[in-house]
């Protein structure tokens, strides 16, 4: 059996990170893989730590929960803790550097650090984005992952919001090509 | 469904309140009510059932302890009430993560001997599949049901096969009124223990009286004797086990709910390192399979009890194999935190032999 | 329990929907409860609802009443009748729900469920007995134990705070039916009843009516009547006006 691709991504209430686990492992299920995301959080809606589990595969998922990620991605400076115990050798790591600052502690492993959050402002006018630019520039780092199923995946997240404000759809995809192509 | 916001719990009366107040929902009748507490919401629940309707609630963690008010008064009136329970961190607030640790509370949370049905599930896919058999169990057997799972089972996204009970060929047992039943096929006398009844028939008409608040200490014997008798006659229907891996190997490992699928994993993991270990899963914890247990420990050198909880589910392996089963078994007790397949690969290699 | 001739009802003047079979009743000589459940089982004799009625009550003195009438009952536990007959109510519209409980279940361990219902304009009948005292479990004080008062919980007298619950349903439920009626006059008290029967039938929600009633045995004035009624009319009956609100 092979191993599922993990993905752990850790950032603080309100981030996103959440949203950002779900769409991808929507997107995988859309282009007919197996996926799941399973949260972990604090208090429920603000004020925690946020972080989630993600794992694609070709195979049904064994367990929700795993020790080792095939891509690591923080958000906040102290998620870099948070979750450190979950890199291994060959881990792929991505950080929204306007927030962490200090790459330090996992220099060894080259991450990417990509300013979404001033990219976000200066590109598009609206940093709410900067976790759209981070799961494009997740999405390249997924190997099998099509990025052409992921209009349909952001649709289905954010379909209420885009009903009321038909700007952010074009937005939205905007931002994922960003950090897509960032990667590559 | 009478139910209170609780993580990780919530969602399940979140999609429930949207389909009662649905077009479609009006038409199915469907009810809906968040309470003001988990102890209305449990009571309220009381109500629905003692109306013939399905009802059932969803709850975890500190509201999981206040909802036994009402769960220990269906175990001692015979109410099918049903309840979706996901396990957080305990005791108190804790987190809102994931544990085992309400076993205990959801197979006896109530005080003095009742008897409730337990369905401790493993994956997304059985939240739903139990989800419908919860109902048919409770109706038929007339005890308050379980459906165990976990905030990761709560919160997961991922794949599930939906479909209608029609499709699969599942009738749902039908439900009666325990106050004003108009048409009832079950004598209420077959149902709630004799001391908590009392029924009259005035020209034709039967008016039934239900309590819970007994006088003699006969009385109350009686209620557990009569519970008991119904129990020990569905346990066998009820009960229910899985087993994974070859059924000669040494090595056992017995877990339940999410630690289950982690285990069976962990099978797989292990077979890659050449050592031989199997598992066993019990699916009902009320009735506990305590027979299949046995059999199972048979030919076992070493069993590895595996529980997000401090000696929960152990403790029923271990009244289960009392004097009937030599094997050590090593204890893995981590409360309130995940348990991934690597580690349970890894206990049982470092305790192979 | 003893059996009586078949015209007993009548000739006892016993509304039709009593039980005979649980005659005589358990309660204390002098109680208040046999005189409210005598003027409910007259309003629902009257309005015709005895296959339509189920009769919740509580642990407490309410709980004595558990097999009183040929109603469908059930008996909860303390403080929970209220959300039980919400429950109930909600899944089956049709039915007339009526909650039966004390002062103790409905005020303190229960009054989250009583406001609530009141604040939902819950389709409920709901009936206090308000003796003033936990009676059942042997006198402790009630938040309706008024100041000074010696029970078993505040032997040097109990404390200033007391709670009017009709004015305060009121406050939080503009269209409900209240009203606070007391033993000693029972034409008003089996209006009353036939009223708050006819507000939450016609589907207009919540109803709530509390009836002051006597407690010789924790009164300690079991050898006393004048006293009794003396303290029920005189001195509770001031401290909780008898009217509809």
């Amino acid at each position: 059996m092979s191993e599922p691709f993990k993905i752990i991504i850790c950032g603080e209430g309100g981030q996103g990170a959440l949203s950002v686990a779900e769409i991808l492992a929507f997107a995988a299920w859309l282009q007919g893989k197996h996926a799941t995301a399973t949260p972990h959080f604090s208090t429920e809606k603000r004020g925690g730590v946020s972080m989630a589990y993600v794992q694609i595969s070709d195979e049904p998922i064994p367990f929700f929960k795993f020790d080792k990620a095939d891509l690591w991605v923080v958000l906040s400076q102290r998620s870099i803790d948070r979750i450190f115990s979950y890199l291994q050798d060959g881990t792929k790591i991505i950080v929204n550097s306007f927030l962490v600052k200090d790459v330090s502690a996992i220099a060894k492993w080259q991450p990417h650090q990509i300013d979404a959050t001033e990219l976000a402002k200066v590109e598009l006018k609206k940093p709410r984005t900067f976790n759209t630019i981070i799961l494009g520039a997740m999405a390249a780092l997924v190997p099998g992952l099509d990025r052409k199923v992921f209009s349909k995946a952001l649709d289905k997240h954010f379909g209420t919001k885009y009903a009321k404000d038909a700007a952010l759809k074009a937005l939205n995809e905007k931002a994922f090509d960003l950090g897509y192509d960032l990667m590559k | 469904m009478y139910g209170y916001p609780i993580t990780p719990s919530s969602e399940v009366m979140h999609f429930w309140a949207k389909e009662a107040c649905s077009e479609q929902g009006k038409k199915d009748n469907l009810v809906f009510l968040q309470a003001e507490d988990e102890i209305s919401a449990g009571f309220m629940l009381l109500g629905g059932i003692l109306a013939g309707t399905r009802s059932f609630t969803a709850t975890a963690g500190p509201g999981h302890v206040l909802m036994q008010d009402g769960f220990s008064m269906a175990e001692a009136m015979r109410l099918p009430i049903v309840g979706y329970i996901m396990m957080r961190g305990g005791p108190s607030t804790s987190t809102v993560i994931y544990s085992q640790s309400e076993t205990n509370l959801t197979c006896f949370g109530g005080n003095g001997n009742g008897y409730r049905v337990v369905y401790s599930v493993a994956t997304i896919q059985e939240l739903y599949d139990y989800g419908i058999k919860v109902f048919n169990t409770a109706w038929r057997y007339r005890f308050p049901t379980f459906l165990l799972g976990d905030g990761y089972l709560g919160k997961t996204m991922g794949e599930v096969d939906i479909y209608s009970p029609e499709e699969r060929g599942i009738k749902m047992v039908p439900t009666e009124a325990y106050l004003l039943e108009k048409i009832r096929t079950v004598p209420l006398s077959d149902v709630v223990p004799s001391p908590n009844l009392d029924s009259r028939v005035v020209d034709g008409v039967s008016y039934d009286c239900l309590r819970n608040c007994l006088n003699m200490e006969e009385e109350a014997l009686a209620v557990n004797a009569e519970t008991k008798e119904a129990w020990d006659l569905a346990a066998p229907n009820l009960v229910e086990h899985e087993t994974a891996g070859d059924p000669k190997a040494p090595l056992l490992v017995v877990a339940h709910g999410s630690v289950a699928a982690s285990a069976k994993a962990a099978l797989e993991v292990l077979a890659g390192r050449k050592i031989k270990a199997r598992l066993f899963r019990p699916i009902t914890l009320r009735p506990f399979p305590e027979e299949a247990l046995r059999q199972a420990a048979q030919g076992a050198e070493r069993i590895f009890v595996v529980e997000s909880a401090v000696n929960q589910l152990s403790r029923f392996v271990k009244e289960s194999l009392y004097g009937r089963c030599s094997a050590p078994i090593v204890d893995h007790f981590r409360p309130s935190i995940g348990i991934v397949p690597n580690e349970i690969a890894g206990l049982v290699e470092k305790n192979a032999k | 329990m003893t059996l009586l001739p078949d015209n007993s009802k009548a000739k006892l003047a016993f509304p039709k929907c009593v039980r005979m079979e649980s005659k005589p009743h358990l309660y204390c000589p002098g109680c208040g409860h046999p005189e409210v459940l005598k003027a409910l089982g007259f309003a629902v004799d009257e309005m015709g609802i005895q296959q339509r009625v189920a009769f919740g009550i509580d642990i407490g003195c309410s709980l004595l009443a558990w097999d009183f009438f040929n109603l469908d009952t059930v008996e909860t536990h303390h403080g929970r009748t209220i959300p039980t007959m919400v429950g109930f109510q909600r899944a089956n519209p049709q039915s007339v729900a009526i909650a039966y409980v004390g002062d103790g279940g409905a005020y303190a361990i229960g009054v989250g469920g009583l406001i609530n219902a009141a604040i939902r304009n819950d389709n409920i009948l709901v009936i206090v007995v308000n003796n003033a005292v936990y009676a059942m479990t042997g006198g402790q004080e009630a938040p309706t134990t008024l100041p000074g008062t010696r029970v078993a919980t505040a032997p040097c007298g109990a404390d200033d705070h007391y709670m009017r619950a009709p004015e305060m349903i009121r406050n939080v439920n503009p269209t409900a039916f209240v009203a606070r009626g007391i033993t000693t006059i029972q034409v008003q008290l089996r209006k009353l009843l036939k009223d708050g029967l006819k507000h939450v039938m016609d589907n207009k929600g919540f109803a709530f009516i509390e009836v002051l009633s006597q407690c010789p045995l924790n009164w300690h004035t079991m050898e006393k009547p004048q006293e009794t009624f003396d303290y029920l009319e005189k001195v509770l009956a001031k401290a909780y006006p008898v009217k509809t609100y």
